[in-house]
């Protein structure tokens, strides 16, 4: 182990711990899913990072979105990303998610997905390498390390607000909200 | 062969022009009416695979046109080869408006899935269809979204540009 991070194990080994043990859904959206196979094989070896792909999204901790976004998985993604026990962290991967890419004006594709679940970081790039991925997860650690990765607190605070947003696109969700709505976006200002 | 199937088609249909655009890729065109003889005639002449339907919107000429695609699967018989390499597109034009016909389920029971998208990207109705029910799109759409008056940047805005980011207070 790494002399100087001794202190940080001792100060809070459970961040420590999430930090180095993130474990990815394995949930193929788009055609960025290409580039995961290799990234957790003998190739490329995502363990090294101490990722792992798990089978069910009530194992996973870190939800890579990769390629674009249809309404249908769209649906498919809050559902999943419900289901995962916190902390949980979502990667944008590719230039689709983050702006609809080159499907920007078509008629089935999301465009900026932070509108709907709370994103911590992006990879931009059609298609990222298998690198870029670690470089994401490195920048992730620093994110977890200064705190800066709460998107999964964001989204119980202002749970109103994207469900608002979901519904509009989704229509009529069918399972009932998971954290109580609340109203304002801005939550508990007045 | 194909020169067979050529002279068959003329010879037993009235109203069908069979050209070639290479050796083995063989366009019927024929009226609506007579799209289901023609498809049971070649399905009895061992066309037995209809490999596709697609639509093809010829907003101009204020036209659908629907085109099946049929090949053979390999046979035991000396024809095979030449069969085998032969590819029928059976085209029939449709009214843009009210676009109406009759779906070829009992010919070919795989036309299932290609009718009810053909269905919910074109907007064309397949009588005797058991369930023209969505089949991929989430939601509803005016304008079927396949057609060429679908204007998919109006939708984006209108949608997708109209969805607020989420404002975060800072701390």
């Amino acid at each position: 182990m790494d002399r100087n991070q001794i202190t940080k194990w001792l100060k809070s080994p459970a961040k420590m711990a999430n930090k180095y043990s993130l474990h990815a859904v394995y949930f193929c959206t788009g055609c960025g899913i290409i580039e995961v196979p290799p990234s957790i094989t003998a190739r490329w070896d995502a363990e090294r990072f101490g990722i792992i792909p798990v089978a069910t999204p009530r194992q996973g901790n870190l939800f890579l979105i990769t390629g674009y976004v249809s309404v249908k998985t769209l649906r498919a993604i809050i559902r999943t990303y419900e289901q995962m026990p916190e902390p949980k962290y979502v990667i944008g991967f590719g230039s689709c998610p983050i702006n609809g890419g080159m499907y920007w004006d078509s008629y089935n594709t999301i465009n900026h997905l932070d509108k709907y679940i709370p994103v911590d970081g992006w990879i931009a790039g059609c298609m990222p390498r298998p690198e870029a991925i670690f470089i994401g997860v490195t920048h992730l650690w620093t994110l977890i390390d200064k705190g800066m990765a709460d998107g999964y607190i964001k989204y119980r605070e202002y749970y109103g607000a994207y469900r608002r947003n979901q519904e509009m696109v989704l229509g009529k969700l069918e399972w009932p909200p998971l954290f109580p709505l609340t109203d304002d976006p801005r939550g508990d200002e007045q | 062969m194909s020169k067979s199937i050529k002279e068959a088609l003329e010879s037993t249909f009235r109203d069908v022009q069979v050209s070639f655009r290479e050796d083995n890729r063989m366009a019927v065109t024929a009226e609506n009416e007579s799209v289901l003889p023609i498809l049971r005639f070649l399905k009895d002449a061992g066309f037995d695979h209809l490999s596709l339907i697609s639509v093809v919107d010829w907003i101009e000429d204020n036209l659908f046109e629907l085109c099946y695609f049929l090949t053979p699967y390999m046979q035991n018989d000396d024809e095979y080869t030449d069969r085998q390499k032969l590819h029928i597109i059976l085209k029939t034009p449709l009214p843009r408006d009210e676009p109406r016909f009759k779906t070829v389920i009992g010919l070919f029971p795989n036309a299932e899935p290609y009718e009810r998208e053909i269905h919910e990207f074109f907007g064309i109705d397949f009588e005797g269809h058991p369930r023209l029910t969505p089949l991929l799109l989430e939601r509803d759409y005016e304008v079927p979204p396949f057609r060429k008056d679908f204007d998919t940047r109006k939708y984006v805005a209108e949608l997708l540009d109209s969805v607020p980011p989420i404002e975060t207070k800072k701390k």
